[in-house]
């Protein structure tokens, strides 16, 4: 075990073989955040934290809203691992009392990976949730190790905002969902190593059943509706013991889990693996004592398994028992409490000239058509145009968007970080949207070996963000992307969410066509971008802001659904630009060229 | 040169989880009253190739197995000539 | 005079269910959510769509089995107005309401876009508000809409292009009463000009002013 010294000097004593595996889980890079914990408490942020980021939307509505990385599973078993990334998302979207509302991917592979389309597809279609955008980023550096990205996020009203912790002693914890069986044991581990290592080999693949978690949706939120949900946590990594030990860590107070009351799928689990199993489609309610029959009675009306697992304490330990059998008592934040690896200063270099590395041009309708990206009727931008622009209905309107931009990440990885943020408030604006705040996902190859780049990729990120007052509700780290000590360019894959006013989009139209901007980039012209776009936007222009125009297949088919025909000169641009293309004739103090027409 | 044909049962490894199978049986448990203890929802193709004897027929059936028709991570399967 | 009333069938794993509801008030039902294990209570009963059981065995298979089967097709029989949309096509096909066989799409993948309809029989309570021959478009989102026939059927609406190799390009099919209507195109998705079109707000409203004129069979 990695940090079993640390360990046992905590505890005063040898660690028993529980302990061990208890604490492998949980000081996992994946569920620890030990080499990245001292930068995410470093960047401005927004909400409170607990399972998704939460940001208000109107005077009646919040969002919910997360990023998270399913990238190890998905190299060895694609379908799976895609699928049970979707769910593993959705439901800490869930959590937070709010309905799922939509999904967007960023895929990362060397080829375009039918299973990894596969599975999100039939995943996200099952549950009811539109995939209603994301970006496929086609290209050799990650033929060993794809990454796939997934943003959820969900619309709640503000009386259901539930805290993603208990509260007070003497409140029970109900798990219920899926019966639970050995899936996935060290799953959080597995996603911790390199895939040549020994692990990998020992697969432990998750499979999903979104007839389950739609069935888990719809009992989570009426048990929500029905004021029956004082907290809440989805079970991902870790399983029973990162959700039940996080959610009474978080108050400094302490639980009593009985494992024998687990419901369980396969016979003669030990206890250390009904605790630590990664089966999916499961939540963690925390209720009062007299609501519980409620919670048990709303769960097997919708076909799924429920037990009152464990009360809350006072005591601050953690005590994990099956029948009368001790298995771990630790204290609760001893398990949150993961030694955190030394983070680094980071000097940015000067802005340079970069050079192209370009993606594959791919048609991603191919890809978006295979996902449902109208059901729920609240989709007003589909893919294809930009970033997605979703309603709630008689209320607010959002813009959601996915980028990143690995090209020059592998370059320098602060600017990779820092331009990243600006072309997603800048796609954000294009649809006349306000931005409001980004969920980050971190992936990076092995920052043992390569710290620098992973504090260059994180400055990057809390410089832009500050800067442009746009700050972090949440967001995932995923390292060790690495295949036989090689490893993935820095991949700081940016979700953001905006607020849309006026759902009254300009749409493009037949007419001149211009480029307006600049094709190189400085910093001190960013900001008069933006302001140039929000007033085009509200002039009625259509605007397109792309980091490569040459990749604009996807766009002139979206285009031939309107009827409409592009003909342009494709703009020449530097890696890193400040150009955008803008449909009719444009009023504005940039440079501006026209480019072609549309017909 | 002869045909053969021969019939692939193909069923997810038993340490794969089948939550379809798992689901159709809960369904003939509790609302048809039919006691079935285990259900594995699987493929079945038949395929019929053209070879010079039954032992090369079969290595081609293996080939197309392994090749493209299985998933060796999740699945198993079993070759019946038919 | 009282209103319409709508029922939306909710299985396990319905997920266009809120879609259907939206719609059917939108064009003035008096509409609710039943269950499997509801009585029935309307003048149109709408089968939504979405993945009931998962799809997992066959699509519709387990739905179509339900307690609510047997009232369905009481329903049906009175006269009452059915519609199922996408899933709920294949159910009332599961349930031997309506002729034929829903497969999986010819290139075997789910497919989402808006697509090119045609109205072949506007005499039916949920096209009397179109032309016959009218051209109008409506979103799929599906991966099992192969239909597939069996026998003669009443054609309602027919793809312009093939779009999942079903027979004779049939979209949507009737019940010899004309009062069960299939079809896996979503008229519900199509309801406001804003998400893309408009073309299925006349299915509603068809059905909507054919129960007002002619009463329901409610009571």
């Amino acid at each position: 075990m990695k940090y079993l010294d640390i360990l046992e000097t905590r505890l005063g004593r040898k660690a028993t073989r529980e302990e061990i595996e208890a604490f492998t889980v949980m000081w996992s890079e994946h569920c620890g955040y030990s080499h990245t914990k001292g930068y995410i408490r470093q960047l401005p942020k927004v909400g409170t934290g607990g399972n998704a980021g939460v940001v208000p939307l109107d005077d009646y509505h919040f969002l919910a809203f997360k990023v998270e990385s399913h990238n190890h599973p998905s190299a060895i078993e694609p379908f799976n691992g895609a699928a049970t990334g979707v769910g593993g998302i959705i439901r800490d979207v869930l959590a937070m009392g709010a309905r799922p509302t939509a999904i967007l991917d960023s895929l990362h592979m060397d080829k375009v990976i039918d299973g990894i389309i596969e599975g999100i597809s039939d995943y996200g279609n099952s549950i009811g949730v539109p995939t209603v955008g994301g970006e496929l980023r086609i290209s050799d550096f990650y033929k060993h190790n794809p990454l796939v990205n997934v943003m959820a996020v969900g619309v709640g009203k503000n009386e259901h905002l539930i805290p993603s912790k208990a509260t007070k002693p003497g409140q029970v914890i109900v798990i219920f969902g899926g019966a639970t069986g050995r899936d996935g044991i060290h799953g959080a581990s597995f996603a911790s190593e390199d895939l040549t290592g020994e692990k990998a080999t020992k697969l432990s693949i998750q499979v999903g059943d979104p007839f389950a978690e739609k069935l888990l949706i719809e009992a989570f939120l009426e048990m929500v509706e029905k004021g029956l949900v004082e907290g809440a946590q989805d079970l991902g990594a870790g399983g029973v013991l990162s959700a039940t030990s996080e959610l009474v860590a978080r108050s400094g107070l302490g639980a009593i889990v009985h494992l024998e009351k687990v419901p369980l799928r396969e016979p003669d689990m030990l206890p250390i693996e009904i605790l630590i199993s990664e089966s999916q489609e499961r939540m963690a309610v925390v209720t009062s004592p007299e609501k519980a029959e409620e919670v048990l009675k709303i769960a097997k009306k919708h076909l799924l398994f429920g037990a009152v697992v464990a009360e809350v304490t006072n005591t601050g330990r953690y005590v994990v028992k099956y029948h009368d059998q001790i298995i771990i008592d630790v204290p609760a934040k001893l398990l949150e409490d993961s030694p955190e690896e030394p983070i680094h200063d980071y000097t940015p270099s000067p802005l340079k000239k970069f050079r192209w590395i370009r993606f594959k041009d791919v048609d991603a309708h191919n890809v978006f058509e295979r996902y449902d990206y109208m059901v729920g009727t609240d989709t007003i931008l589909p893919p294809g145009f930009g970033p997605a622009v979703m309603r709630v209905k008689n209320s607010i309107g959002y813009s959601l968007t996915i980028h990143s931009r690995a090209d020059i990440g592998t370059q320098d990885p602060y600017w990779g970080a820092y331009i990243t943020v600006l072309e997603a408030i800048r796609k954000t604006l294009s649809v006349g949207a306000n931005p409001v705040a980004i969920t980050d996902g971190i992936n990076y190859a092995d920052p043992d070996i390569e710290p620098l780049g992973l504090a260059g990729q994180m400055k990057g990120l809390k410089d832009a963000c500050e800067q442009f007052s746009v700050p972090v509700a949440s967001g995932n780290a995923s390292l060790y992307n690495t295949y036989k000590r090689k490893g993935i360019p820095p991949t700081l894959v940016v979700g953001m969410v905006g607020k849309v006013e006026n759902l009254n989009i300009p749409k493009p139209s037949k007419g001149p066509v211009y480029a307006v901007g600049y094709p190189d980039f400085s910093i001190a012209q960013e900001r008069k971008l933006q302001e140039e776009i929000v007033r085009l936007v509200k002039n009625g222009h259509f605007v397109l802001s792309m980091h490569d125009y040459s990749r604009i297949t996807t766009f002139k088919t979206a285009l031939a659904k309107l009827g409409l025909n592009l003909r342009i000169q494709i703009p020449r641009t530097e890696p890193v630009h400040q150009l955008i293309i803008v449909f009719g004739e444009p009023k504005t103090n940039l440079p501006v060229r026209k480019i072609g027409f549309c017909y | 040169m002869q045909k053969y044909t021969f019939v692939i049962d193909i069923q997810y490894k038993s340490n794969v989880r089948d939550p379809r199978g798992e689901t159709i049986k809960r369904v003939l448990n509790e609302e048809y009253s039919i006691p079935v203890s285990s259900l594995r929802l699987g493929k079945s193709i038949h395929l019929e190739v053209e070879a010079e004897s039954e032992e090369q027929a079969r290595q081609l059936v293996e080939k197309a197995c392994s090749e493209l028709l299985v998933n060796p991570v999740t699945e198993t399967y079993e070759v019946r000539k038919l | 005079m009282t209103l319409p009333k709508a029922q939306v069938v909710v299985y396990p794993g319905s997920n266009c269910d809120r879609d259907a509801l939206w719609a059917c008030k939108y064009v003035g039902f008096d509409a609710e959510f039943i269950d499997i294990y509801s009585d029935i209570d309307a003048d149109l009963l709408v089968l939504p769509g979405g993945f009931s059981y998962g799809d997992y065995l066959r699509v519709g298979a387990v739905a179509a089995r339900e307690p609510i089967a047997q009232k369905i097709k009481e329903f049906v029989s009175r006269g009452g107005l059915v519609i199922g949309i996408c899933n709920g096509f294949q159910i009332l096909v599961e349930m031997g309401l309506l002729d034929g066989a829903l497969l999986q799409n010819s290139n075997g993948k789910f497919i989402c876009k808006i697509v090119d309809s045609e109205i072949v029989d506007n005499s039916t309570p949920f096209t009397s508000y179109y032309l016959k021959g009218e051209r109008i478009r409506l979103p799929i989102a599906h991966g099992f809409g192969r239909y597939v026939k069996t026998n003669d059927v009443n054609v309602a609406l027919r793809y312009v292009e093939d779009v999942n190799g079903s027979d004779q390009l049939i979209a949507g099919i009737t019940n010899t009463n004309k009062n069960v209507f299939g079809l896996m195109p979503h008229p519900e998705r199509a309801m406001e000009k804003i998400l893309g079109s408009d073309d299925g707000l006349r299915v509603f409203l068809s059905a909507f002013n054919y129960i007002k004129n002619n009463g329901g069979v409610r009571g």
